[in-house]
């Protein structure tokens, strides 16, 4: 009985949703993180509300936040709260973010938010959605209570348009990290992403929507490549947002694409999105988490939060497979990348696979940086040659 | 039999607030419980040299130990993973990982005793305790249980002692030995201050510079989360509207807002570690509190190369701004009695022996 009251008391506290404004009154806002904010508005927009999106990530965003909150908290968090003033700024009063207690800081993010916008003076109302077990309730729960809409098959376009466009949005991303490394016309794999995502912004029917994957994947093949080309493979891991946001890991993935490197990410929102909102029992085949366990078995025997058993348990995979090299990729101070990073040294040498750490934070100057990756890079290549040719003992690259 | 069977804990991380327990229940299994020496710097550097760089100063400080204890010749190590302490309660992703972390960074073979706490998974105490002694080939669920009760017991006498007042180390060296004594609490002093500050921070001598024997040279009266009981704890930071996320937060959430009520105290003084993550939020919050109430608060960041110099330095500023600030209070308050500015120290302890 106390233990049940003491949950209540701990869960409601601040996830309440109080209903001082009318759902027709609403204009609903939420943080950047890559492009989520296609698929989120197609979304939202289809169930009658009204949204503001706060303008992309980049430096005059990040000094907003980092004069606005404490020394101490990770980058996403400075990041998360200059968007949150900036719709505010823009009109907004209702704020939507999800979290999940119990993986790092990331808990805090909401509560700490709410006090320091209260602090600067705004006047709105946050809706959390709480990723702890019985996902897709809450879910449900938040987006009824910020729209009020009541008829079911608006639910059913909206959810199918917004996970539709997601999956179209990853399988973009993944044709151009496949394309940009062996392009013969530089540039030419971004200009079509970004002409794709004009168009995915562009769906508004659910048949539109369920095509674009095939429509992408066709359409990508026309970009000319140079088949002769070798390519060395290099995996992106780490956490979570910096890996989806181009602006806080400083287009990572371009970097490489240009120095003839293709990129694969193993974390793909959508594929995040599937995880955490798919009943369990529609799962066919092996999750990306559950694969990622049993490869990291012989590190880590429990998951300690945010993303270190999958950068582990990728890294492994990783290097069963032939992967050339990992880059792991993680904000200043996260809890549980340090604890990844001071295991991935000993992966490194006991899978043989090289492995580059890059710590980010609002300081990170890009040209040190690029010579990081640059020397990774010119490793991995050699390592490659290497194990192709065993024998050559001197090789000019 | 009795002889081969050592289990070595290390002096940080959980030590500082479980040791009594520990010690109960591995005593009361049949162990004979090593711990490892005090740290020292040579230590530190040895822990620091396994990991990498950007890893907070406990965690350097808890691998020294674990080097340490099999240096001595210990090779069972208790290595706890404490997730959760209540539902949706988690603990600092370096202490639920300490287990992975040491499996990784000690390059030599050892046995390992490395159970889970894990509240939020219905993994409790009892699951927590059954798992270390199978792992130790203990399988007698009698035995176990009546360790536990001997864990509990010794613990018990440890937090009351140490809510009485009595010093983190005799306290621990009296529930060990199985005294049992009690302190009065009301010593006047003319200044008191709360230090929120994790337990192994606190209370290891060479990470926190040994700030308590400090202060209470400088005449102040020092109250940390021991002398709070959890309910109060708890209970304070539901009042000034927070709510309990951190498993250590009682520490130091709980007991800054705890003194921070009817302003019990003169001022508050937060050690952190650099670069911890739940310190930076807790801190944060305290700091608001503080400021909406006025009370002046401190923050000391340590980390293994923090000068003793700079740092007794600025905790003299505080305590001399607290003292000015005091009498300047007491001379708008006339009326008022003002503290003696020297107390004679009346120590009045019992001493009970518990068969």
């Amino acid at each position: 009985m106390q233990a049940n009251i003491e949950k209540e008391l701990q869960t409601n506290k601040f996830s309440q949703m109080d209903d001082t404004i009318k759902a027709k009154d609403r204009i609903i806002a939420w943080p950047r993180m890559g492009r989520i904010d296609i698929p989120l508005k197609a979304l939202l927009l289809t169930l009658g509300a009204k949204v503001v999106i706060p303008p992309a990530n980049s430096n005059e965003v990040l000094e907003l936040g980092v004069k606005n909150s404490i020394e101490g908290i990770c980058l996403p968090y400075k990041l998360n709260l200059a968007n949150y003033i900036m719709a505010l700024e823009n009109g907004a009063n209702t704020l939507m973010m999800f979290q999940a207690p119990g993986s790092c800081r990331l808990g805090n993010y909401t509560k700490m938010a709410q006090k320091t916008l209260k602090k600067m003076g705004y006047e709105f109302d946050m809706v959390i959605f709480d990723m702890y077990k019985s996902k897709m309730k809450q879910t449900l729960q938040a987006f009824w209570h910020v729209t009020r809409c009541i008829n079911p098959f608006k639910y059913y376009k909206a959810f199918s348009l917004g996970f539709n466009k997601f999956f179209a949005i990853d399988e973009a991303e993944k044709q151009m990290f496949y394309y940009r490394p062996r392009e013969l016309r530089k540039g030419e794999a971004e200009r079509y992403y970004n002409k794709w995502l004009k168009i995915i912004d562009g769906t508004n029917t659910i048949i539109g929507a369920k095509s674009l994957v095939k429509k992408i994947r066709k359409d990508f093949k026309n970009i000319e490549i140079d088949r002769k080309k070798d390519i060395p493979v290099v995996y992106l891991l780490g956490e979570f947002f910096v890996l989806l946001d181009p602006y806080t890991n400083q287009n990572i993935e371009k970097v490489l694409g240009e120095m003839g490197i293709e990129v694969q990410r193993q974390i793909m929102f959508s594929g995040w999105l599937e995880h955490v909102l798919k009943p369990s029992f529609f799962y066919k085949k092996e999750s990306h988490r559950e694969r990622c366990v049993r490869y990291a078995k012989e590190y880590m025997k429990r998951a300690i939060g945010g993303e270190c058993i999958e950068t582990i348990g990728d890294t492994v995979y990783a290097a069963k497979n032939g992967i050339d090299g990992v880059i792991h990729l993680m904000p200043f101070s996260c809890m549980p990348e340090i604890v990844s990073q001071n295991i991935l040294s000993k992966v490194s040498k006991n899978e043989d696979i090289p492995i580059l750490s890059l710590v980010l934070d609002e300081q990170t100057g890009k040209t040190g940086y690029v010579t990081r990756v640059e020397a990774f890079v010119d490793l991995v290549k050699r390592k490659r040659v290497r194990k192709e040719h065993p024998q050559a003992e001197r090789i000019k690259l | 039999m009795l002889k081969g069977k050592r289990i070595g804990i290390p002096r940080a991380i959980s030590y500082y607030n479980n040791y009594p327990f520990y010690y109960g229940f591995f005593s009361g299994l049949g162990f004979e419980v090593v711990v490892s020496d005090k740290t020292t710097s040579g230590l530190i550097n040895k822990g620091s040299a396994c990991v990498v760089s950007d890893t907070c100063l406990p965690i350097k400080v808890y691998v020294g130990h674990v080097i340490n204890l099999l240096e001595k010749g210990c090779d069972t190590i208790f290595v706890p993973s404490l997730q959760s302490t209540g539902h949706k309660i988690n603990n600092c992703s370096k202490v639920r990982g300490l287990p992975e972390i040491i499996r990784n960074v000690v390059n030599r073979s050892f046995n390992m005793i490395e159970p889970t706490l894990d509240k939020t998974e219905g993994l409790g105490l009892k699951s927590f305790c059954t798992d270390a002694a199978n792992q130790l080939g203990i399988y007698d669920e009698d035995l176990i249980s009546s360790a536990m009760k001997k864990g509990w017991q010794t613990y018990n006498n440890f937090l009351q002692m140490a809510k009485s007042g009595i010093p983190h180390q005799e306290a621990i060296k009296n529930a060990v030995s199985g005294r049992f004594s009690l302190k009065n609490m009301d010593v006047v002093k003319p200044l008191s201050v709360v230090i929120m500050g994790h337990g192994y921070n606190l209370f290891d001598e060479r990470i926190s510079m040994n700030i308590l024997k400090k202060l209470e040279k400088m005449g102040v009266k020092v109250y940390t989360g021991l002398n709070v009981s959890k309910e109060d704890a708890i209970s304070a930071i539901h009042n000034i509207g927070e709510i309990q996320y951190w498993a250590n937060e009682l520490d130091l959430t709980g007991a800054a807002a705890y003194y921070m009520q009817n302003r019990r105290v003169d001022g508050i003084i937060a050690l952190t570690a650099f670069g911890c993550g739940p310190d930076s939020l807790m801190v944060d919050e305290i700091q608001y509190h503080a400021r909406n109430k006025n009370i002046p608060m401190v923050v000391l960041t340590i980390d293994e190369h923090t000068g003793e110099a700079g740092f007794v330095t600025r905790l003299e500023a505080f305590i001399d701004m607290l003292s000015r600030r005091k009498k300047k209070l007491m001379s708008k308050t006339a009326h008022l009695k003002l503290l003696p500015e020297k107390t004679s120290e009346k120590k009045e302890t019992k001493v009970l022996t518990r068969a």
